[in-house]
């Protein structure tokens, strides 16, 4: 039951996880920020599935992401980036034991001067989307996002349509998971814009 | 010796594991079904295919049924219901019977909105043991204009311009939203949708044949023969039309 | 459900006409009865050949990459663009290479031989069976639709423009009777010297 959102508005992505590590039926940690991982300066990706695969298939893309950017000294594009990470995904997924990781990878094309937003899934589908969600927040979120999405948003109108979705889901969704962090991607970067208790 | 006379034949059959039989009440007769109401007539067509598996029992069994009413021929109504014939031959023949007495009762024709209604409590009468067919019916109403009921296998009901049934379903039902209903099509004067008319019976009978004759080519359990009734002031008139027959 | 090739839904089919081709595609990408996206095209083009691709979307999107490679590989060593009916073996053998652990997909292929300039299309199952068919095509969750929609308005030796009209209308009235399929269509029209891309809009439920 973790929340990952993204929205992009007309200058950057805001990323939403939830704050709540869940382990059966236990909240283990109430704080949690460990949804998230920084790729590169402008990317990140934020994930949920089978504890252990998330943060080790996370970790595994962020160092190879790393390295490159190392060997290269040229700084991917999230487009890239999550062309990567898809490929891997996929060759995992007929493997002997596939990760069972599910991504948003929220970036700033600073070549387009674009905000961009990638949904990954488990099986790898992967699709570039103005707004999307994994699990069950995808149910409760997406039909808001549909009313009050707009592509020239400003942030404080995306922030506001974030705020409205976590609203949502506090109201419907049947565990607490002990508020959100809101990080935003844009043209400076990767930062923590709030966080909602 | 004693290991010769005690021991078993070798076409014994004693297993080790105990058998199991089970009867499955239901089968699949293929076939398919369509109807269509008009301004002043309505139309039920079906093929006369009767199917179970890959093998034909026969290529003419007609399977639309006509339920004769006080009040002329005009207040026939036409009833067919695809899937397992069994169970459709079963409804069918019952609701016949309470037709028939409803009309000895009061006196007065069966409406096809009052028949619906009796298809709809008899089907769901069997909610827990369902009959397994896709049932349709159709009729003039008291003002003659033409009138199609649909129904799922426990009676959940629905008055409309057309519907398709059985087998081939899936194949005719868009054909007939778009070329019945219009939809997805737009004035090219107005830009605006356009909106579905009563046909006239001449180009429904072509629309049908057509749609029949397309479906066949792509479905194993429809063809031989197409029936079609259609329902008029006039009475129920009935035409065949021949399907490809492989 | 769980069904690998009707998890993330999809329509496309592909007509021939008179001196021409057209393939169609919808723009839905679900997962089961979620709707994740609906800007997601299942149509691909390589050199003057396209390839639809239904099914699950992560094969969609891993053998657009193969086949990108593929064609890459064929252009540099061959020194000149595929034909449609090289790239439909290229699709089956590729297609049969994974013959016990397959790609769950069921593409279809429309273009003209630069040569000949005859139309061509076809269909394969998702071990690479070629179904070489002369009038039209289908594929994905909505091919049962679709093959009704196709068998009753198509017609031999269609102009580009009526066949334009004739895919789009088959495509969506077919995608309107399938919960898995819609959210927009995408049509190629395909003549010797000209390719036509047009979206439709199209009801979004």
């Amino acid at each position: 039951m973790d929340v990952i959102l993204g929205i992009t508005t007309a200058n950057e992505v805001i990323v939403i996880t939830s704050r709540a590590f869940v382990r059966g039926v236990s909240i283990l940690k109430a704080d949690d920020k460990d949804k998230t991982r920084i790729l590169s300066p402008h990317t990140m990706m934020a994930f949920t599935g089978e504890s252990g695969d998330t943060v080790q298939f996370a970790e595994f893309i962020q160092a190879n992401i790393q390295l490159h950017e190392m060997r290269n000294a040229v700084e991917l594009s999230p487009s890239a980036i999550t062309s990567f990470l898809r490929n891997q995904l996929a060759t995992s997924l007929r493997s002997r034991k596939p990760y069972n990781v599910n991504v948003l990878v929220a970036g700033y094309d600073e070549a387009k001067g674009k905000p961009e937003l990638n949904w990954v899934d488990y099986l790898s589908a992967k699709v570039s989307v103005p707004y999307a969600a994994h699990g069950y927040a995808a149910y409760y979120t997406l039909s808001l996002l549909d009313r009050w999405h707009r592509t020239d948003l400003t942030l404080e109108e995306g922030l506001k349509v974030a705020e409205m979705c976590v609203a949502e889901l506090k109201k419907r969704l049947p565990i607490d998971f002990k508020g959100v962090d809101i990080k935003v991607v844009d043209k400076d970067g990767i930062r923590t814009e709030k966080v909602i208790e | 010796m004693y290991a010769e006379h005690f021991s078993e034949p070798a076409t014994s059959h004693v297993a080790s594991a105990p058998i199991e039989h089970q009867f499955y009440p239901y089968a699949s007769n293929g076939g398919t079904i369509l109807a269509i109401a008009g301004a002043d007539y309505a139309l039920l067509a079906g093929d006369t295919r009767h199917i179970t598996g890959y093998s034909i029992n026969t290529r003419f069994r007609p399977s639309i049924h006509t339920l004769e009413n006080l009040g002329g021929p005009e207040r026939a109504i036409v009833v067919a219901a695809n899937g397992f014939s069994a169970d459709g031959d079963a409804l069918v023949r019952r609701l016949a019977q309470r037709a028939e007495w409803y009309t000895y009762n009061h006196n007065k024709p069966l409406s096809v909105s009052a028949c619906a209604r009796l298809v709809q409590t008899m089907l769901y009468g069997k909610r827990t043991f369902p009959y397994y067919v896709h049932t349709i019916v159709a009729g003039l109403d008291e003002s003659g204009r033409g009138e199609v009921y649909s129904f799922d296998p426990v009676g959940s009901y629905e008055r409309e311009q057309c519907r398709a049934g059985g087998s081939a379903a899936s194949l005719l039902m868009p054909f007939l939203d778009n070329q019945v209903n219009k939809k997805n099509q737009y004035d090219a004067a107005t830009g605006l949708p356009q909106v579905a008319t009563d046909l006239p019976l001449e180009e429904t009978l072509k629309l049908v044949k057509d749609a029949f004759s397309s479906v066949t080519e792509r479905h194993i359990h429809v063809g031989d023969y197409l029936e079609i009734k259609i329902v008029t002031k006039e009475g129920v008139k009935v035409e065949y039309f021949p399907l490809k027959r492989d | 459900m769980s069904d690998p090739s009707s998890i993330n839904g999809g329509a496309i089919v592909a007509m021939v006409g008179k001196d021409c081709v057209a393939i169609a595609c919808d723009m839905r990408l679900g997962m089961q009865a979620l709707t994740v996206s609906n800007d997601f095209p299942k149509i691909y083009q390589y050199n003057n050949t396209f390839i639809g691709l239904a099914g699950l979307a992560t094969d969609v999107l891993t053998l657009s990459e193969v086949f990108r490679y593929k064609v890459n590989m064929y252009n540099l060593r061959e020194e000149r663009d595929i034909e449609p009916e090289t790239f439909a073996n290229l699709v089956s053998s590729t297609l049969y290479e994974k013959r016990f652990g397959p790609y769950f997909v069921g593409p279809i292929v429309a273009g003209i031989n630069s040569k000949t300039g005859k139309p061509y299309i076809c269909g394969f199952d998702l071990i690479g069976c070629i179904n070489f068919a002369k009038d039209f095509v289908v594929g994905g969750t909505t091919s049962h639709q679709l093959f009704g929609m196709c068998e009753s308005l198509w017609e031999p030796d269609l102009e580009p423009e009526d066949l334009f009209e004739t895919i789009s209308q088959a495509l969506m009235n077919a995608q309107d009777r399938d919960a898995m399929s819609g959210a927009g269509g995408l049509v190629y029209i395909i003549t010797k010297d000209k390719i036509v891309k047009r979206l439709l809009k199209t009801r979004q439920d």
